[in-house]
């Protein structure tokens, strides 16, 4: 090293022009010393910084961070890094920067000083601000296209009613996979579906929308449910969507009084009516759709005669699903709040009873005869 | 929040410490956004908890926005408690005609449009993993079991139900003797709203702190404590 190197280099120099902001503090966060970097950037000279507390050169939401999270931080662990926050200049306009600090302390622990180096971040958050802004415009999409697919109205007359509860997700930002409908398949027959594509966003949003849209053809086709299932495995299998999707399909038949269902890896449908405990339709069970069900054996369905004033609900995995516990305990609580309920069920107050704030959809529909 | 503060009552008192149902250690599954929407879904909770273990006779200590809680569960069931100590209490952040809370509008809409951005939530991510390192691992789990909320959905409504909340009104209701503990230079509270608190309040009294800053139970300790057991003692003689 030359004495021309440290000449240039002096102490002072390092510190008064170093590519930082550099802000020392007492440990309220009065300032004591500021470089010229951060006075420059200020638009302040150091003499207008210095007594001045710390927190009043942030924004307002940057000055309600400091003093709930960042001081407090500071104080237990003695360093704090990589903090974004604005500070505001002289003439009022911002300054997005990242903020490292470091707590001094004397030989026995008290504070003594706070050191602060401020990092210019203005490219640096337009970026973040642009991932941020395509990432909810995804999200967006996805919202869109579940909304436009699961509205509509639900059939209903004179003999039956149905009524619908569905929760998206509400901590996540995106898109479950849950779906519901119900149509006429005849003059005198409806079908009931309630699913659950795996996966979420814009992608679940598709596959969702594929299926139900399957399913409503093939439903007018007469088909069967085990029949339909088989052709939805070999749709998901060919198009590689909605592969493992769960869903319950019922067809109603108004005349007879009957329901033909299947259920694909579908939490089971519920049953009540006025002579009969509230049970679970555990019959015509299968794996989810395409779980390479091509085993030649078929997908099973079953029959159940239903009674005057007979309801049945169909409905998701977040109705009914809790972390940490196993599923029948959920399917337990279900049966219980709706006993509790009877006869005059609303999907809405179940819902309510059984809310979840985990991140998943819930959905429930209740099919009344009257 | 109270580490510093609370051993030093637990010999005359019996000390109960509770995070509010989404913060902390609290059972993350029961918050619900639809319930918890203002802060009396809060005050109730400390109802539910004096119910629940029988208290009587209660001092409640809150900071910052806890303390208006503690003003609202007051309101709502006196015969409980005897005294409120309120620490940083806000009952509006916003200003209004004639009230300085500090913020304007725009100032709160950019903290809750800042936390929807994330900002804030980058931040919680961050702690375990600066924690990782810190050698020690005790501070880690307060720091992100108190500070930082688990989840950002729910640390986004809080704040939101926090800085929108309007509860000067309830304040002239509660007739709990109430201390009002104001730092000076709180950024959050400033000492007119601590003012306005004990103004209103028909039983408060004022005591400003040397304390700076919003959270004097953290970088002031022993201030706190003393001026806590400085009013204990005298509402105590002037109720014997």
């Amino acid at each position: 090293m030359t004495a021309s190197d440290t000449q240039l280099d002096s102490d002072e120099d390092l510190f008064e022009d170093a590519p930082c902001g550099y802000v020392a503090c007492r440990p309220d966060g009065t300032i004591t010393r500021v470089n010229r970097t951060f006075s420059t950037w200020m638009g302040l000279d150091g003499a207008g910084l210095t007594g001045r507390h710390f927190s009043t050169l942030l924004s307002p939401a940057g000055r309600i961070y400091y003093e709930t999270h960042y001081a407090p931080l500071l104080r237990m662990q003695g360093t704090v890094r990589e903090v974004a926050m604005d500070i505001v200049r002289a003439d009022g306009t911002r300054m997005p920067c990242l903020l490292n600090s470091t707590l001094v302390t004397d030989p026995v622990g008290q504070p003594r000083s706070v050191r602060t180096a401020i990092f210019d971040a203005r490219d640096r958050r337009s970026y973040e601000q642009e991932l941020l802004d395509s990432s909810r415009r995804e999200q967006q999409i996805a919202l869109e296209l579940q909304r436009s697919l699961l509205s509509g109205e639900l059939p209903g007359s004179d003999e039956f009613g149905i009524d619908l509860d569905y929760r998206p997700a509400t901590n996540t930002l995106e898109v479950g996979g849950d779906w519901y409908d119900a149509f006429w398949t005849g003059p005198r027959s409806l079908a009931l579906v309630v699913g659950d594509v795996v996966g979420r966003g814009i992608e679940a949003a598709a596959s969702m929308g594929q299926l139900r849209s399957a399913i409503r053809a093939l439903a007018l086709t007469c088909m069967s449910p085990a029949r339909l299932f088989e052709t939805l495995d070999a749709f998901t299998e060919r198009h590689r969507s909605g592969l493992m999707t769960t869903v319950a399909y019922m067809e109603l038949h108004l005349d007879e009084r009957r329901a033909i269902y299947a259920v694909a890896g579908h939490p089971p449908p519920l049953l009540w009516d006025p002579g009969r405990p509230t049970s679970f339709l555990n019959e015509g069970r299968s794996p989810p759709l395409g779980a390479s069900y091509a085993s030649g054996s078929g997908r099973p369905q079953a029959t159940v005669e239903l009674a005057v004033q007979a309801s049945i609900a169909l409905y998701t995995d977040g109705l009914v699903e809790r972390r940490y516990e196993p599923i029948t305990d959920g399917l337990d609580r279900l049966r219980t709040v709706i006993d509790a309920k009877r006869p005059d069920v609303v999907a809405a107050e179940v819902a309510h009873e059984l809310r979840n704030e985990q991140p998943d959809d819930q959905c429930l529909m209740i099919l009344s005869l009257r | 929040m109270w580490r510093h503060v609370w051993p030093a009552f637990a010999d005359d008192y019996r000390v109960v410490l509770f995070d509010h149902v989404g913060a902390g250690r609290s059972d993350l599954s029961a918050f619900d956004s639809r319930h918890y929407t203002t802060l009396d879904a809060y005050a109730d909770d400390v109802i539910g908890i004096c119910r629940d273990l029988n208290l009587h006779d209660v001092v409640f200590v809150g900071h910052s926005v806890s303390a208006m809680v503690g003003v609202l569960a007051a309101e709502r069931e006196p015969e409980r408690f005897s005294s409120l100590i309120l620490i940083g209490p806000s009952p509006r952040y916003i200003d209004d005609d004639g009230y300085v809370g500090g913020f304007s509008e725009q100032d709160i809409e950019e903290l809750l449009s800042s936390m929807d951005s994330n900002y804030l939530g980058w931040s919680t991510a961050m702690a375990p993993v600066i924690m990782g390192n810190d050698d020690r691992p005790e501070l880690g789990e307060e720091l992100t079991t108190s500070f930082c909320a688990t989840d950002p959905d729910i640390a986004r409504q809080f704040a939101r139900v926090t800085f929108t909340s309007d509860n000067r009104a309830d304040l002239e209701g509660v007739r709990t003797p109430a201390l009002v503990l104001q730092c000076s230079n709180d950024p959050i509270a400033p000492e007119s709203v601590g003012r306005f608190v004990a103004g209103q309040l028909p039983n408060a009294e004022l005591v400003v702190m040397a304390a700076a800053g919003h959270c004097p139970n953290l970088s002031a300790p022993e201030e706190t404590i003393e001026r806590m057991r400085e009013y204990l003692e005298r509402v105590s003689v002037g109720a014997a």
